[in-house]
Parts: structure tokens; sequence; C-alpha cells
């Protein structure tokens, strides 16, 4: 996988200037949650940016805050619409949860609606739908799992999309064994006037959280792991043009 | 307790004795509700039993079942207990606190239901003395000791990342020589699980498990798979290590299980359906005018369907919506209102959404966020059945500060977490049963207690895996200040009355 020059100019974080369809932003604050109630799911989260002073619509984060505690924010500015929780979108977007403390805070819908929950494209089927047989020929092959800041836990209607995929191929294809190589993103980075680094430790920890997923659903299979620091940027479309997340990551290679 | 005085106990109201004289009276006699270990009968393919709520019906798929030399219905280990005792079919396969002191009653103290080993507040305590055999008489408990530290989950070894020390004992089963964390051991207190329904709890939707963020773990006996759905600590994933581990303990069976008699067991317990088969409220079988509810719907379904992406949970009660008019004019209006009540239930079940808040397991470690608006459904999403289709393990704050209500019966542990903080408690943690926490060794699953079947609630009160809620209004109010949800007085009913027919 390559690493993508563009894509690091691009991940220069916006400070005051106007914000532009599919420009990066990043930045760490507290999340506030508005009770929009469109049913299921459909409460808002907002964040605001302290470098800029606008509020975004951080709410279709895979993986989204808990009031308790601050959150990473890094999203791509959408012409999404403001109108669902009245401040204009982040989409895609990551939110991931820091240790530092928030003041929780609710707002109450204020006529906004939220919006009504669809399933994301990247869920999985039950187990009693059959998968269809991933053609051939088969040679090697990397899977990539992606992770919130400083976490190894496998990320719901995310990594697990991914990984169903990348078993379903696994069985056809019959590689000799899983290589799962865990990355860390230790570079520090000052966001918001925070220095941010992922602990290393976190590198082998995904490496084993995913390597023992996928040492249940493949039993047979023979499964290494490794690790290393200091992740760059990638293009891999499952990352969603997000470079912190593109680092965040676990690789699953197939070896013939 | 002879079954006639039994069955007047139970019906509080003239006319619900009528219409389960009825139910009852029409398949004969009911048979005797207490069913002693090794006593031989013969267990019908179908049973009827009355509770304050209607007539429970057990299906044996294959029976009748002859119960003489059967291993779950024989006393194998010293107390004299056998599996039967503490799930009995007029319990819904579980065991109820009012027959517990029934039991007491009727013989004194003197059944082996209440074996000192678990049956009593603590070994240590004089027997004889009602007293200290409260928890199980008046809340359904039994003892659970678990080991301390920690030591396997799911055939791995596990280092606990927290400690655990005792606030209060007022039974002496944590701080007595022998008992209690210095001795290498936990007590906490739980309800009996029903054994019954068994292919929903045992029923695999997903390969992975979204709570601990990692795939299923796989069957030590068959490879596959386990849903995590059959104790409340999850400490047990198979049929098979259910039964070593409660025959061990709750039996005192000094052997193992032969592979005979563990295949009877789980052969039987694959067989048994239970559910709420009819309703003086309702003016008889919950399976008319459109319903489908009772035993044999569960019997005859596929089980681990979502019912968010198929057949919607608690829809067996849909037709009770739109009752024609003829069929109305059957029923008098209070059954008729009975009958809409339940259907109304099952939709405020299903849509009436509300913030959940500070619950691990669903506000944490998954990426729903905290808080998250949802209905009951969200957790309980399994057609016909209302448990998790994925590993259940959630904490409601049942069993621990602040939410938890006060008991002062119960031992209270201070966690203290070694590493990471828990996500919504902090680094020290008050609670009466860390649940899930003693089987993962995770200070992020303290309080978590694995959802359960929904069906035959109407016999096996009291509720929640500490029995905190002694009624279904009892669950209802525990949610409403749990989460703050804003019910109206008819909501609450209406949740009463679809509880009351599962």
């Amino acid at each position: 996988m390559r690493t993508l020059v563009t894509l690091a100019a691009l991940a220069l974080p916006l400070s005051a200037q106007a914000a532009e369809t599919g420009d990066l932003v990043r930045f760490v604050s507290c999340p506030v949650y508005r009770d929009a109630d469109s049913g299921k799911k459909s409460g808002c989260w907002l964040a605001t940016d302290p470098g800029s002073g606008q509020r975004w619509d951080v709410s279709q984060s895979p993986y989204k805050p808990n009031w308790d505690f601050a959150v990473l924010v890094e999203g791509r500015v959408s012409a999404a619409s403001a109108d669902p929780c009245g401040a204009p979108v982040l989409e895609p977007v990551r939110t991931s949860i820091l240790p530092d403390p928030c003041t929780r805070h609710m707002l109450p819908a204020e006529g906004y609606k939220g919006r009504k929950f669809v399933l994301p494209p990247r869920n999985i089927q039950p187990l009693s739908v059959a998968r269809d047989t991933p053609p051939g020929p088969y040679a090697e092959r990397v899977f990539t799992t992606y992770f919130e800041f400083d976490r190894d836990f496998l990320v719901y209607q995310y990594d697990d999309y991914i990984i169903d995929k990348a078993v379903t191929w696994v069985r056809a294809a019959k590689p000799k064994k899983l290589v799962v190589t865990g990355f860390a993103a230790t570079e520090p980075e000052t966001v918001t006037g925070q220095m941010l680094a992922e602990r290393p430790e976190v590198a082998r920890e995904r490496a084993e959280s995913i390597a023992l997923t996928l040492r249940r659903l493949l039993p047979e299979l023979p499964v290494e792991t490794k690790w290393e620091l200091a992740a760059k940027p990638t293009d891999d479309p499952d990352a969603d043009t997000i470079p912190g997340q593109s680092q965040r990551r676990a690789e699953i290679r197939a070896i013939f | 307790m002879a079954a006639a005085d039994r069955f007047r106990r139970s019906l509080p109201l003239a006319g619900a004795a009528l219409a389960l004289i009825l139910a009852v009276g029409a398949r004969g006699n009911a048979p005797d509700r207490w069913w002693s270990p090794g006593e031989g009968r013969v267990l019908p393919a179908s049973l009827d039993y009355a509770n304050d709520h209607g007539v429970l019906r057990t299906l044996v798929v294959g029976g009748p079942l002859k119960t003489r030399g059967h291993p779950f219905f024989e006393p194998l280990g010293a107390n004299g207990r056998a599996c039967v005792t503490c799930h009995q079919p007029a319990d819904a396969m579980s065991l109820s606190a009012r027959t517990a002191q029934e039991r007491w009653d009727a013989t004194g103290g003197m059944d082996p239901l209440f074996a000192a080993i678990d049956g009593s507040n603590c070994p240590i305590l004089p027997q004889g003395d009602k007293a200290s055999h409260s928890l199980l008489l008046e809340r359904g408990l039994f003892r659970i000791q678990r080991p301390w530290p920690v030591r396997t989950f799911n055939g791995q070894p596990v280092a606990p990342d927290f400690t655990i020390e005792i606030v209060r004992d007022p039974n002496g089963c944590n701080s007595a020589p022998g008992y209690g964390p210095n001795a290498g051991n936990v007590s906490v207190y739980r309800r009996v699980r029903p054994v019954a329904n068994m292919k929903y709890l045992l029923a695999v939707g997903f390969a992975f498990d979204p709570k601990q963020g990692y795939a299923l773990p796989l069957d030590p006996d068959d490879g596959k798979p386990q849903s995590g759905n059959l104790m409340a600590d999850n400490r047990a994933g198979n049929l098979r290590l259910q039964m070593e581990d409660a025959s061990s303990v709750h039996l005192e069976f000094a052997r193992a299980l032969t592979p005979a008699q563990i295949k009877r067991i789980q052969d039987f317990e694959l067989s048994i359906y239970t559910a709420q088969q009819s309703s003086p409220a309702a003016g008889g079988g919950l399976d008319t005018m459109g319903a489908t509810g009772g035993p044999a719907k569960l019997r005859d379904s596929q089980p681990g369907a979502l019912g968010s992406i198929g057949t919607p949970v608690w829809s067996e009660f849909a037709a009770w919506d739109k009752i024609s008019p003829e069929d109305a004019a059957k029923l008098t209006p209070q059954k008729l209102a009975f009958r809409q009540s339940v259907a109304r239930g099952a939709r405020v079940f299903r849509d009436k959404t509300f913030l959940i808040t500070d619950s691990a397991g669903i506000n944490s470690r998954m990426g729903f966020g905290n808080p998250v608006r949802n209905s009951c459904v969200f957790c309980h999403n399994m057609t016909q059945m209302g448990n998790d289709v994925a590993p259940g393990q959630v904490d409601l704050g049942t069993t621990t500060q602040p939410f938890a209500d006060p008991w002062d019966d119960l031992p209270l542990f201070r966690i203290t977490c070694l590493g990471q903080p828990h996500p919504h408690y902090g680094k020290v943690i008050l609670t009466y049963d860390p649940g899930f926490a003693l089987t993962s060794g995770k200070c992020a699953d303290v309080g978590k207690i694995t959802l359960q079947s929904m069906r035959g609630l109407a016999a096996r009160a009291p509720y929640f895996s500490n029995g905190l809620a002694r009624d279904l209004r009892g669950v209802v109010d525990y949610y409403e200040r749990r989460y703050n949800i804003g019910y109206t007085e008819q909501e609450k009913q209406d949740l009463v009355n679809l509880m009351s027919v599962l």
C-alpha cells in the first residue's frame, strides 16, 4: 500500500480560514449531544472546532462520542445540508474518544429532526445468509481493518464488515497462512494545541485483537502477528479519505 | 401442598379463577406443582400450571418423558437435589421466590432446596433458622461462589485488571474463614435462569460479539461459535459446561457426569419449551383471535432471528391491535381492552425510544455513543424470545451503584480498576455483583449481566439477576427510574400486560 503525498498535504488542519467542501478538519473538543428524535439512533453529535469556532455535525462517525470525554474529530467538510442537526456536516468523519474529561451537555432538539436510522453500507449479513464465493484467481492480498485513536477495539459495522469479506475470500482462496500487522500512529502531532500520539503498545494490541478474531473464524489456518510503529497514511478506500484513520490500522495479509 | 390448595392460592380474582378452571380443568386435574427429585413421575408432552396471570404451558418434544432414572430428575449428589429442584415446570423451568417460600412452609425448611451450600445466605449461618435463607425465600437468590482471582475465560488465562475489596458482608460468605477474596473466592447472589426454549439461547445470529470486539469464541466440544447467552456472567458457554458446573456446585455431586448423563440432560433441555398459554384477563388462549402466543410457536420456529430485519419482536400479538367487530363482540369490554393493551405494549416495547446512558455493553465499548436513543428492543432483539441475538452482557445498573437500589442484605464490593478506568463508573466502583467481570477479569465488564429470555415471566418472579423487581410492574418501574423514560401510566400498564402473556 503506498503513501500519498497528496493525502499528507490534505492532512494539514484548517484553522481560521473558511472550510470548503472536501477540506479536512481535525480538532479536539468536548462533544455535545442534541436530543433530536426521529426514532432509533437518530440523535445528533455536535463538536466545535476551538481553532475556528465552527460547530460541526459529526454524527456520521462509525464510532460515536461519549459525552463525558473529549473527542478527536477528523472529517471532511460535506456539502450536505445542515438541516438534520443544525450544524454543517463532516462526512466522512471519525470521532475518537480521548481520556480528557468533559462536562456532559445535551441540547434539546430545537426543531432539528436528526437523521432517521438507516443501516450503514458496511453491515454484515446474518450467518444464515450464504456468502457469494469471490472469483479467482487468488494471489497474495491484503485486507485492512481500522480503529479508533489509541484503541484496539473491533469497530461494529466497520471492521466486522471488512473481516467478513476477508474471511469469505480466504475460505475460497485457501492461503497457506495469514500475517496480521498492527500499526500505531506513534509520531506526535499537535492538534488543537494538544500533543497527540498513540501508545506504541496499541500496534501489538491491534495485531493480537484481529489475530484472535481470525483464529476463531478460521481455526484451521495459521495466523502470525507483527507490529509497526510510526504508521504513515495510506489511500485505502476503506479509510474513507481520512489520513489519521488510515494510520490506525491492522493489515491482514494472505500468504500462499 | 395439595394441588387444589396451590390452585386456589394462585387465583386472586374470581373471574380469573373461572377462566383458569376452564383452562386447566379441560386437561384434568393439574398434577402437583412441585417436582421432587427421584419421585419418578412421567412428564407429559404438554403440561399446564396456573399462575397469577393465567396458565403456563410446558411442551416436551418427543414426550411424555419417564423421569425415573433420568439424570435431570434424579438426585445425583450428596444434598438430595436434582436439576429439577431449581428448574421447576410450574415456574417456567426456573424457580420463583413464592415456590421457595411454599417449600419452606411445606417441609419446615428440610427440603434439599435449602441446602447450606447455596440455598442459604451462607453455610456458616445456623441452617435451621429461616432468616439464614432469607435471600432465597424473599428474592429467590442462590449463592454463587466464583474463584478469585479470575483464572480462565474461554480457555485463556486471565489476569484481572481490577482489585476487589469487601465493603460490607452481611452474611459472612465474603469474609468468614474460607470465604472471600483472601480465601480465593467471591460470593454473589443470583436468580435461577430458566432451562427451556434453549435453542433460542444457543442460537448464533452473527459471527461477532460486538460488545467485546472479537469474533465469537468457539465451543470446545463442536468448534462452532458460542452464543454467550446461557449464564448471567457467561461463565459457561455450552450446556455441558453449564451442567458440569451446576452438578458439582449446586448438587454437590462429587463425581463427573458421565457422557451418557450429559447427553440425556442435554437432549431433555433441548426438547422443552415453555411460555404463557392463556390469560383470564384476555378471556382465554393467547393463540386466539390471530395471536400466536404460547410455546407451540416457539417449538416450531427457527431461532436466532433479529427482529429488526425480520419478524418484529412480540408481533405475536399484533393481530390484537385490530380485533374484528365479530371477535370483539365475543369478549367483555375488559377482556377486549386487555388484548388491545397487550398489542400496544408490544409497540411500546419496540417503538418508545428513550436515552440509554452509561450502560456498558451499549454505550461502551461499542460505538453507539453515550447516550444513544433507542427502545427496549435495542437489546431485547431476538424474535419470539426477547433475548439478545449477540451475546447479551449489558450493565443496566441493577447490581452496581449509583443505579442499583440499596440492599443491606447483599455483600457490597469495592472494585478498583488497575488500568483504564471504567468508561462510566470511573476508577472505583461499588457493586453487589461484578457480573461478567468475574468471568472476563475486565474492569470494563463490572456490572454486566447477560440478558435472558423473556418467556414465562408470569411464572417466575422476582426479576433481574438479583431479584430487585418483585413483580412485572417493578421491572417497568426500574427502567423508568434508571433511564428517565417518561412512560405514561397507560404505557406502563401496557408493558406489564405484555410481559404477563409471554
